[in-house]
Order: structure tokens, then sequence, then C-alpha cells
């Protein structure tokens, strides 16, 4: 072999994306594990499981649109204000048809996205900060909306608040999702975007492009995901998903997902950081029955899990 | 046409000089104070009231400040406003005990302690200051809550005792923000923080090549920051009477006003005159918050009004070069 | 008693398995200036940045003044006093002027942990005045300035302190003539000064004009050291190259005809600030190489061809009437590229690489829109094996390979890709013996097929044994053009470079 030391290299990525794999899925086992102990089996009652995924649905999907954007190295901060706007006019339109009210939120979202993937683009603003300007640019605009009140979905909107149906959509999402990144151009693209967007560039991808559409379906997607939230909540306040990006960046890190995207990044990065953020956030109130134990435990837990799974290898400078 | 030259040369001269960086900044000053007061005569921009703006917005200044040394050096810290609430607390805490100098120095004493913690864990576990000051914020929030279980007066965070108000009105509060100011401008031109820091912001291999100790200045951004958060601190926690204790990353809220200040810093970077940047911006943009409130626009408008303020500095100020990558 | 300042002993400079500085040792004199010559890559930036802190020493030493010297920044060699005017910015945006020039050195200004920026000013000011700059002021942000002055500043910088040895290293190419003057006012200063400069430079008159003796480097060895007033700009070439043409893995054919057919047409393709005015034709089956010197604009032509250039004027069309204007077209169009910056440009580091040969091709594999994963799996197989990528497996990360592996995958990535027009950028730069002659191998290949290829290269060995036509470039023009024949040799492509 030209270079002596390549094959530990080899071995030692191998081992490493192996493990990255791993990691994420042995430690949502070992919470499940420690908390069931912890908590006296509590947690895996019925009842506390159905509590639990009530949570997970609008989670797991908006997530999914931002494992996207993180895919190719971005950060999206405005998402729990997509959310709550998107909801908004959900709520306004499920008066004439539920249909048509779905429809409106994703374009609605999508419309915000797009907004987010324009300054990002064309200014090239480094998107976490883009995103931070739109939180408050769209928060605002749902705190002044329901300036006078909350804005009230359709009646009909509750009587499909059953488990079965939010599951059923939920999934839908996801397999969609999947089929997207793992059987489509845009998937590898994505990554490689991630992974090089310059050499991608001289691949034949278009960074610029895909950056864009990235955000704008991230948008759509979180649109849907403000039906499911609706038809839980019946009615939208000013702070409707209100930490939702931060709860998402939370999860996804949880997942395995590495910070800067790239090759690295796997489909179930969503589902098991998800499950693992759902699992704690339901077991640590059981544990820690003060509020700030539980934030504790998660902060530091948090900056362990990022620790570990950082690529440095991808990150010459750290910033 | 030799006249033509000299006054076009001396118009150069003078349009990169810091006079004309203060000359904008004081023209943008009138004329958002000018537009405001035009449509609303009687309810803004009288003496009284452009002082009680200008007294609030010195606050944001003082955090923007502090801000300035990680966002030039192209860091990012979640934190700051989880040290305000913990900042606050804990000076409201030593203040039962041993009053004003209790006060001073829980506030500021804390606020350098956070920042030698997130310098110490940025270094420590080389991650991304964005990344690594969201779980610190999640910490700091939590250690917030028990330091107001620690306070036995039955008003826990209530600054009830009258005597301990000084720095929430004139003339304390111009002092306590005039020293920060003042600092600010020794730091930046009679140190070497200053140079190194823009050297770092401006391209960190090339500084570490001339023997700037990248570490080091990037730790002493992060104390400065929290030092600086510290004074924010005394001020925000007399301007108003105490301080509660949150969780649930709300006190993420209170890191952007002081943002907005240090984009005006960054911006104006290049005059020579980024204090000043910072303190008329912030003052800027306190005066448009209580226009609209003037107009009977309702104050959920708000953070409409940050959000867009925000985008339209950074836009025209943060543009990135054609072909580079930007994420 | 000798007037020898500084010395260096059997210097090595390896970078992986290239040799950039191959046993060179030299003396130079107290008092003189110094010229240091050679083609690209020849190694005299390299040999400088070694003394100089950029890059540590393989093997070898030098000694300053009897003691030996070994420095691991330009800080500490400037406390050893010696400097470098480097080709690059040497200064930092969002500092002022004098900020710059005291940088890493501001302790003689401080008190305890106060700066008398002050009298840093006035100290800078005292210096920009007697260098004769008075047009720029110490306090001002260096941002105000343009890149000559910001040079001009450099030079401050560097000779300030009155170093025993400044190397000026192609700073001339980016100055005009009066600052070109100032720069040789400065130098002669630092002759009379009793201390010593290096001075590197493609204008062989400018060499002659200004220097004692002069050293010539060739392939990382020292060739030898004249006397500036006895030597010409003719011998001096005849020392830069002068190397017999080793054909053991170029081509050995001469005389074979081109084809009339034209495939691409290049028409008065300008990019600001890089090319001007470039028009060619390339025939099918074709090996057109592009030389010069590495500023000349010949690696700015290759991105320009590809839609790579922000900015281009003119026209690059392909036979057909397709006129590329972007990366994606072009590759649709079957033009391949693979870039002189490998790493950063050509291949994803940090990516598989099944992921980095199949990219372009996905559009082809995919039907409905959808991949079949098993069927990229193999292609990347056949094309990674096609080449002899030394590899675990395709799902290995490009990152572990070696720059020879690395430009395998980029060539099977365009294979794959079946493409008919490849513009090759420095596509032996950096890779051993074995390596090269597949990569020749593969392209006279290719070429027998019927493809066409452009290949970019700084070696003029490569652009003399593999092309059926050379042009050569200088200051962003094309300057010459050569018919391949046996008689062919590097000192006539030397005369339309410099």
């Amino acid at each position: 072999m030209d270079n002596p030391s390549a094959a530990a290299t080899i071995k030692r990525q191998k081992t490493h994306i192996f493990l990255r794999g791993l990691i994420s899925f042995f430690g949502f086992i070992g919470i499940v594990i420690v908390f069931s102990i912890l908590t006296n089996g509590r947690i895996i009652r019925p009842d506390n499981l159905s509590l639990m995924f009530s949570q997970v649905y609008v989670l797991l999907i908006a997530s999914m649109g931002v494992f996207l954007i993180m895919t190719v190295g971005g950060l999206d901060f405005s998402q729990g204000s997509i959310l709550g706007l998107a909801s908004i006019i959900f709520c306004w339109v499920s008066n004439y048809s539920i249909v048509l009210g779905v429809i409106a939120a994703v374009l609605a979202g999508a419309a915000m996205g797009a907004f987010n993937g324009f300054f990002h683009v064309k200014f090239k603003i480094a998107s976490f900060i883009v995103t931070i300007c739109t939180m408050y640019f769209f928060r605002g605009l749902c705190k002044y909306i329901t300036t006078n009140g909350p804005v009230p979905a359709s009646t009909n909107v509750m009587m499909l608040n059953e488990t079965w149906f939010k599951l059923l959509l939920t999934g839908i999402m996801l397999l969609l999702g999947f089929i997207v990144w793992h059987f489509t151009r845009v998937g590898c693209d994505l990554r490689a975007i991630g992974a090089g967007e310059t050499a991608a560039r001289f691949s034949g991808s278009r960074p610029d492009l895909l950056k864009f559409l990235v955000f704008m379906v991230s948008g759509a997607i979180t649109g849907f995901a403000s039906f499911i939230n609706v038809i839980k909540v019946g009615s939208i306040t000013g702070t409707a998903g209100s930490q939702l990006e931060t709860q998402i960046l939370i999860a996804l890190v949880l997942g395995g997902m590495p910070i800067s995207g790239g090759a690295k990044a796997r489909f179930p990065n969503i589902i098991i950081g998800t499950l693992t953020y759902c699992v704690l956030e339901m077991s640590l109130p059981m544990v820690f029955p003060i509020p700030a134990t539980q934030q504790l435990v998660k902060g530091i837990i948090f900056l362990i899990v990022v620790a570990l799974t950082i690529d440095h290898e991808s990150l010459r400078v750290i910033k | 046409m030799h006249r033509i030259n000299i006054v076009s040369e001396s118009f150069l001269k003078f349009k990169t000089s810091k006079y004309f960086g203060f000359l904008v900044l004081v023209v943008m000053t009138l004329f958002f104070w000018g537009f405001f007061r035009l449509l609303s005569p009687s309810n803004f921009g009288t003496s009284r009231l452009v002082i009680s703006y200008f007294q609030t917005s010195i606050q944001y200044a003082v955090g923007g400040c502090g801000l300035y040394f990680i966002v030039v050096m192209g860091l990012f810290d979640f934190s700051v406003g989880a040290n305000i609430v913990l900042s606050s607390l804990v000076g409201v805490l030593l203040s039962r005990q041993f009053g004003y100098w209790g006060l001073i120095f829980g506030c500021l004493l804390c606020g350098t302690l956070i920042g030698a913690f997130n310098g110490i864990l940025y270094s420590r576990l080389r991650i991304p200051s964005m990344i690594v000051t969201v779980g610190l914020m999640l910490i700091l929030e939590s250690v917030a809550n028990y330091v107001v279980t620690l306070d036995k007066s039955g008003f826990p965070g209530k600054l009830s005792n009258s005597n301990i108000l000084a720095f929430g009105h004139a003339p304390w509060n111009y002092l306590a923000a005039g020293i920060a100011f003042l600092l600010m401008v020794f730091l930046l031109r009679f140190t070497k923080t200053g140079t190194y820091c823009n050297a770092i912001g401006s391209d960190e291999l090339v500084a570490k090549n001339m023997g700037v100790n990248v570490e080091r200045y990037k730790f002493i951004g992060f104390v400065l920051l929290h030092f600086f958060v510290g004074i924010m601190a005394l001020l925000t926690v007399s301007y108003g009477r105490g301080m509660l204790a949150v969780t649930g990353m709300s006190s993420m809220d209170r890191n952007f006003k002081p943002l907005m200040g240090t984009f005006f810093g960054v911006a104006f970077k290049k005059y020579g005159c980024p204090v000043t940047a910072i303190v008329l911006g912030e003052f800027i943009i306190i005066m448009i918050f209580n226009g609209l409130v003037a107009l009977n626009v309702p104050t959920t408008i708000n953070d409409f009004v940050t959000g867009a303020v925000l985008l339209t500095i950074v836009s025209l100020t943060n543009r990135g070069l054609k072909g580079s990558v930007v994420k | 008693m000798s007037d020898v300042i500084l010395r260096s002993e059997n210097l090595y400079k390896h970078f992986g398995i290239t040799t950039a500085v191959n046993d060179v040792s030299l003396e130079f004199e107290k008092g003189e200036i110094h010229g240091l010559i050679g083609e690209n890559g020849s190694g005299k930036s390299t040999f400088c940045s070694t003394l100089c802190g950029i890059y540590p020493i393989s093997s070898g030493r030098f000694l300053l003044e009897g003691k030996e010297l070994r420095v691991r920044s330009q800080v500490e060699a400037n406390r050893h006093g010696v400097s470098i005017i480097v080709q690059e910015m040497g200064t930092l945006p969002g500092l002022t002027v004098a900020e710059n020039i005291f940088l890493g050195e501001e302790d003689k200004f401080m008190h305890g942990v106060v700066k008398n920026t002050g009298a840093m000013n006035r100290e800078a000011q005292r210096l920009l005045e007697s260098y004769g700059f008075k047009h720029i002021i110490a306090s001002k942000m260096i941002d105000n300035y343009s890149f000559e002055d910001r040079k001009l500043i450099e030079i401050i910088k560097a000779t300030y302190f009155t170093p025993k040895i400044v190397v000026v290293d192609e700073t001339t190419t980016a100055l005009s003539q009066s600052g070109r003057e100032e720069l040789f006012t400065v130098m002669d200063r630092i002759k009379n000064g009793g201390n010593t400069v290096i001075f590197i430079s493609h204008d062989l008159e400018e060499v002659i004009d200004h220097t004692d003796r002069i050293s010539i480097l060739r392939d990382g060895s020292l060739v030898g050291t004249v006397k500036s007033s006895e030597t010409s700009a003719d011998e001096l070439k005849r020392l830069m190259v002068g190397r017999e043409l080793t054909n053991r893995y170029y081509r050995t054919d001469y005389g074979q005809s081109v084809s009339d057919e034209i495939v691409l047409s290049v028409d008065n393709v300008s990019v600001p600030g890089e090319i001007q005015d470039i028009s060619f034709r390339l025939h099918k089956g074709e090996i057109l190489g592009i030389g010069g010197l590495s500023e000349c604009g010949m690696h700015e032509t290759g991105k320009a061809i590809f839609g790579a250039s922000y900015g281009r004027k003119g026209s690059v069309t392909l036979k057909g009437g397709y006129e590329v204007k972007s990366i994606p077209g072009a590759i649709k169009h079957s033009i391949a590229y693979a870039s002189k910056d490998r790493d950063t440009e050509s291949v994803i580091i940090a990516n598989s690489i099944r992921d980095n040969i199949c990219l372009p091709s996905l559009a082809d594999m995919s039907n409905h829109a959808l991949l079949n994963n098993g069927k990229l799996d193999s292609f990347a197989k056949k094309f990674a094996e096609l080449m002899s990528v030394k590899m675990t497996g395709i799902d290995q990360y490009v990152s572990a390979l070696s720059g020879g592996n690395k430009q395998k995958v980029v060539l099977s990535r365009w294979l794959g890709k079946d493409s008919d027009i490849l513009v090759l950028d420095s596509p032996t730069r950096g890779i051993d013996v074995k390596v090269k002659a597949d990569i020749y191998a593969l392209m006279s290949e290719l070429k027998a097929r019927g493809k066409s290829i452009i290949m970019i290269s700084e070696e003029l060995q490569e652009l003399l044994g593999m092309s059926d036509r050379i042009l050569i470039m200088k200051d962003g023009r094309i300057n010459g053009e050569f018919i391949r024949n046996q008689n062919l040799g590097e000192k006539d492509l030397i005369t339309k470079m410099v």
C-alpha cells in the first residue's frame, strides 16, 4: 500500500462509523433501561407509553425536515415559529375544509422555508443567523395575530384525534422521506454537498438550488406537522411551537446526527433521536420532580453526546 | 480640474475616517427620531421620553459590547440570556447580606466565572461554540433555579429593599454603563486583546502563524463577554427590581437585543467606532420599538420588528464572497 | 574569516512521497542580493519557506552565522533576524496599518497590560515616512488600502527590524512599476547595511539587474550559482532546464496526424483579472497541452471551459452548437474536469469512494427518478477496479487514500460517465512514478478511442511527452503554440513562458 498507516486509518474509520450508528441505538436502549429501573417500571406501562407517543408525532415529522437541512450543514432555528404560523393558517382554513386547510398549511410552511432559503442562498448569510432573525419575524406575526385571543380550529378537527390516524400520517411521511433519501439522487446530492460543497459542485450538483429547496421543503414538512399539532391541541396561542427548534436539535443530536452533516448522516438518526428525546422528556419528571433538575440533566446529557459524536475530521477550524 | 480632484480626494479621505461612520450613525438616529415624532408627536420623542429610551437602551448596549468580542472572532454564545438571569439572582442573593457590595460583586463575579466556565468547556470539548452554548444555557438556567431556593428572604429574587435600587436610575445607571463603555474602548484600543480578537476573526490560521495564541484569546473573549453581561445583569435587575428564574429555554429571548447592537458594532468596525455604533444602534432600536407602541401597534408585534431589523442589518453588512461556502 | 552569513547543509523537504527540496547545500554572503530562480516546482519557494518557519525541515540544516537555525513559526524566525515577504496576502484585514506592522511584537509598546497605541501609531508613521510611503496613514484600517499598498506595508513589516536575511518571494509580480522601484530601493538599503536579500522572481532581466549572484534550482536540486554580471538571460534559461527527455512512460509516437474534426471551440474567453481573449480549437482524439508559469492563467482557462468561472465572457462551444455555461450543462454534454486542487474541488474527502464515483452519473442511472443501490455499487466497483484503485472496498472514505489513488478515483468517475472531452489540470501532481505511468497509459488509450483531452500542466516534461499540440500562456493570454515533434525541447517552451 502506498500509505503504510492507511490500514490503521481504514480500520479506525470503519469502527468509527459502526460505533456511531450503534452509540445512539444503544444509548436509546440504555436510557430506556436506566429510567425503567429508576421509575420502577412506570415508563413502560401502556398508559405512559401512549402518553409519550402522543408527543412524538409532531417532533418526528418536523425533525425529518431539519434533518435534511442539517445534512447540508445548515441549521434552522425558526422551526417553532413556522409551526405556530402554519398552525394558525390551518385553523383559519379548516373552517371551510380540512383538506384545504392542510394544503394551506403546507404551502404556508413552504413559503416561510423559501424565505429562509432565499436569504441564506442569495445573500450568503449563515443559515443560523437567517433563521434566528426569521424566528423572531414569524413568531412576531404569530403573537400579533393571537393578540386578542387564541385562534380556534373548526370543531371537526378534534374528531381526527385518533392515535391510529396520527400514526398513519406520521408513518406515511417518514416512508416518503426515507424513499426520497435513500432511493433518489437528492439524498446523494445532499450528503455530497454537506461533505464537500465545492467538490460536489464540480461533480455536477447544484448546491445553491438544493440548499434553497431543502429549506423550502423543510418548511412544507413542518407545515404538515402543524396539522397534527392542531389535531391535538385544538386551538393556537401565540406561543405555539415555541422551543420546537431546540427540541429538534437536541433530538437529532441524541440520535447520532453529526452537527456538520455530510456523508455520515443516516435516516435512523431521526427516529432513534426523537424516541430517545421523548423517553427522556417523560422519564425525567418521574425521577427528578424539580423541573430545574430535569433541565440540568438534559443539558449535561446533550453536551456529553455531542462531544462523543462530533466528527472532528470534517471540521478544520472550530468556530 | 485640480480643485475638483482635491475636493474628491479629501471627501474620499473623509469617507473612510471615523467621523464619517459617526456622522452616519447620528443621521440615522435623528432620522428615526424625526420619523416617529412626526407621526405621533404627543406620546413619542419628548425630551423626557428620549431620556427614558436612552436609559433603557444602555443596558442592552453593555451586553452588546461583551458579545462583540465573541462575534468578531466568528464565535457565538447562546447562554447570554441565562447568564443575565443567573448573575442577577446571585447578585440579589448576596445583596441580602452585603447590600450594594453584594449586588455588584455578585453580578460581576458570577458573570466572570460563567465566562471562564464556558471558555474552558469550549476548548476542552472542541465543539462549535454555537452548539456548546446551547447545552450551557440549559445548565445555567437550572442552576439559576437552585440559586432562587437559597434566597430565604420571603421574596426570592426581588430587590425589595429600596436602598439598593440606585442602579435602576440616574446617575448610577449612567455610571455603570459609562464605565463599561470606557472599559470597552480601552480594551479595543489600548490592549492586545482588541487587536488579536480582530486578527483571529480575520484569518485564524494566519494569526496563529504570526504568533497569536488563539486558544488563549478565545478563552479571554468568553470571559470578557460574560463579565460585560454581568454588568448588564446589574442594570437589568435594578431596572426590573428583581429577576425571575426560568426554565424551558425562555432565557434565549434575552440574547437578541444585545446582539442587535453587536451587529451594528461589527458593521461599523471598519470606521473604527464600534462602541459608538453599539450604543447608538441600541438606542435606535429602542426608539423603533417605542415608536411603534406610540402608534398603537400592539406590543406583540415586537418580535416581528426585532426579526425584521436584525435581518435587514445582517443583509446589508454580512455578505459572503462569490464562490465561498456558507453554511 | 568568512563572508558567509547563511548556509544550508544537505537540506531535504518531503511532502508525502514528493521530494520538493533535494539535498540543497547553498551559501549566502553578507551584504549581497542573491537571486533564486527555477521553473515551477523547482523548490525555490519551499526552500525559503523551510528557512522562515512556514514548513518544518525534513532533514539537513540551516546555519545562520555558524549556529544552527530551526524555527517553527514566522514570528520565531523574525526573532532570529530572518523574515519573508510572501507571495499571497500577508496582512490581515480588520486591523490598522500599525497593528499589522507590529502584530506579534507589541511588547515594546506595552506597559503591563496597557498598550500605548499612540506611541505605536507614531512609530509606525515614522517608519512609513522613512521608507518613503508617506501616503499611508498608520492609524487607519488596512482595509482602506489597495493590494499594492498592503504589499508595501508588508515590506515594512518584514524589514523594519533590520533582519539579517530577507526573502522576497515573487513579490514584484504584484507590484506596479513604481512599487517595484520602492522595493528595489529597500533591497539596496538592506544590502548596503551589510545584510542579505534572497530574491525570487521569474523575471530574468530583473533578477540579472538587481542581484549580485544567482542560484538556479531544478527539480529540487541545486544546479549552480553564477555571478549576475557575468551571465545572460539565455544562459539562465539553459541552466533552468537542460534535462533529458525521459520518455519511459510518455508516448513514443511522433508524426501522427490529428483529426480535423473540431469538438470544442473556445472564442475570446475572458475572466476579469485572470485571462484575456483566449481562443483555440480542440480536435477529436487530440491531446492538447496548456503550459506556462503558475500564474499565467492556464488553471483559470480549464475552469472557464468547464463552466466553473464567475463572470466569464466569450463562448465555449461544442460540436453541434451547445454553448457551455454551467457545470451541470458541461457534464451533461460529456465534458469532464479534474482540478489541480484535488482535495477541495475534485474529490469529496469526507465521503465514500462509491459516492464519489457515482455522483455525476446518477442522472443516467435512475429510471423513474429511483435509484437502485445495488446497481450503484456494481457501477462504482467496476470502474474503481478498472483504474486499479488501491482500496479496502468502495465504502472506504476517500480521505484514507494516497494522492495517486485519489486521482484514480477522480478518473474512474469520468470513465464511468464516459465523457468525450476531458480537461485534466495537473493530473500527475504529487503522484508517484508508478501511478503516473498508469495515468499516461490511460490518456493514450482514451486518445485511441477517440476521446479528446486538454492537459494543463506545470511540468514541461509531461507536456512535451504527451501532447499533440502545446499552447503556452503568459500573463493571461496565449503566447505560443507548438506542434509535437521530437526536436521540441523545454527551452523552446520557456522562451514563451517567461
